[in-house]
């Protein structure tokens, strides 16, 4: 499984030297927005540049820290953002970011990340929550109504925003992106919260990477609701501050994995097998018991 | 700025500062638990007369004896020191759950035995509440020996149950454990 994420990285690398070598200095058509031939002002460019170098160093750590093995889903995403970043910089030397092409793609890949997010964030919690491969009966019934509860709260506040848009889809996009936003929010702070009362440890990388998705997805509840609010107006002036916003604390959140998946986490004592077993049996020995207690006067 | 906008706009601030709220909360909570030394756990085991649990414990678990429930109600109820003495025991219970948690700092296995000490205590809680609704109603008597001694005999198979996952592990305070539970 760790070869498709070293394929899109090689993939990513290849097309990165050829965008560098051909489109970058010489676009194959010329640009429809004059010299910023992307359409992006000077500090945008520089945060691009900033967010698409700070990916590729993640995705390094990832890989030469032999991350990768134990955060597959997690590294696939990263190198999917990689991707991601290079086809929409080809698109936008090429067509300039207000084409529709750009807007096409650029909309597609955010569902599909958006949809292998939420692959991480179960490749996550089976990480914290599963230490022994075996759900913890009272803590999947938690995580049940955690998911139901935040699905709840952002189905009501998506269908409350109401962003003025010239467009049916433009409202549509908004809001979905909203919902994701609010339904990441309270999966991730339901973990945390679900962790902190089972007391599981809470600096593994998994519980790292869950802390740094949190943060990414509560700033980013805020700044979609921002977008909902303000909608697509003329200019778009509200919109692409939140943009930049946005692109900042992308930044942190990759400095932060970055940093965490560089150290070593605290490496957790392995139980022998024999040992394993023996806590097993005593379970099922104290679970009759207990058994024994509740129905001792119930005949 | 219509009523719907200014309706969305307060409840996503609502929501994202009960959100952040309850983050922080939580981070501080397990970053403090984790930082719990091995004495402030045991400091925080409320005495309970070991002898007299396990008597009170047995006389319904053991196969062994030839009559179980040779106790009468009113000697559970001085055993146990009345209901003092199960909400001490409830008190206890949490204590014992943070005992299989610190275990888990190490051996993250060591969760299916916090697991169970969570839904052991969650049963505890039940019994005493019952007792106490009985209290309330003036039934404590009719009450205390059934849910009394259900709620004992859980909390023993707890504290065996914790200092055998002491003992598998190999930890080097299981001597000092055994003396406080």
């Amino acid at each position: 499984m760790a070869v498709i994420p070293l394929l899109v990285a090689i993939f990513a690398c290849l097309c990165a030297i050829v965008d560098l070598i051909s489109g970058a200095t010489e676009p194959r058509r010329p640009p429809r927005t004059g010299v910023q031939s992307m359409g992006l002002s000077g500090v945008r460019q520089f945060l691009w540049a900033t967010s698409f170098s700070s990916t590729c160093v993640l995705l390094a750590v990832l890989l030469l820290r032999k991350r990768a093995a134990s955060l597959r889903a997690f590294t696939f995403l990263i190198a999917f953002y990689v991707a991601k970043t290079l086809v929409l910089f080809r698109l936008a030397l090429h067509f300039g970011v207000q084409s529709r092409p750009y807007a096409l793609t650029y909309w597609s890949l955010s569902y599909v990340d958006d949809a292998i997010q939420f692959v991480v964030f179960y490749e996550l919690v089976k990480k914290v929550f599963c230490p022994t491969g075996v759900w913890a009966r009272d803590t999947r019934r938690a995580f049940q109504w955690l998911v139901a509860a935040s699905i709840l709260l952002a189905l009501g506040l998506a269908m409350l925003a109401s962003p003025p848009t010239a467009r049916w889809y433009e409202t549509y996009l908004l809001r979905s992106n909203f919902f994701v936003s609010v339904l990441e929010s309270g999966l991730f702070v339901g973990i945390m919260v679900l962790s902190s009362t089972v007391g599981l440890p809470w600096k593994t990388h998994a519980a790292r990477v869950a802390q740094g998705f949190g943060a990414c997805a509560l700033s980013s509840m805020v700044l979609e609701g921002a977008r909902n609010y303000f909608g697509l107006g003329p200019g778009r002036r509200a919109y692409g501050v939140v943009a930049y916003i946005e692109t900042v604390i992308y930044i942190g959140c990759i400095g932060f994995w970055i940093v965490s998946l560089w150290q070593e986490a605290p490496a957790p004592r392995e139980l022998p097998e024999a040992m394993l077993m023996q806590i097993y049996t005593l379970q099922r020995r104290v679970e009759g018991d207990l058994g024994r207690i509740r129905n001792w006067r119930r005949s | 700025m219509t009523l719907r906008s200014l309706l969305f706009i307060v409840l996503v601030g609502l929501v994202f500062a009960v959100l952040m709220g309850v983050a922080v909360r939580y981070l501080l909570r397990s970053r403090r638990s984790s930082q719990t030394t091995w004495e402030e756990l045991l400091g925080r085991l409320v005495h309970l007369d070991r002898e007299k649990i396990a008597a009170i414990a047995m006389d319904a678990i053991d196969d062994s004896q030839h009559e179980t429930f040779l106790l009468e109600p009113d000697a559970i109820w001085t055993m146990l020191g009345g209901m003092d003495g199960l909400e001490r025991l409830e008190k206890n219970c949490q204590v014992l759950i943070d005992l299989a948690t610190y275990v888990q700092r190490w051996h993250p296995e060591a969760l299916v035995v916090a697991e169970q000490l969570r839904l052991n205590a969650r049963e505890i809680e039940w019994h005493v509440g019952r007792l106490k609704g009985a209290a309330q109603a003036g039934n404590l008597q009719t009450a205390f020996a059934s849910y009394a001694q259900r709620a004992v005999a859980t909390y023993y198979l707890m504290t065996r149950h914790v200092l055998e996952l002491y003992e598998q592990v190999s930890f080097p305070e299981l001597a000092e454990l055994k003396q406080a539970i």
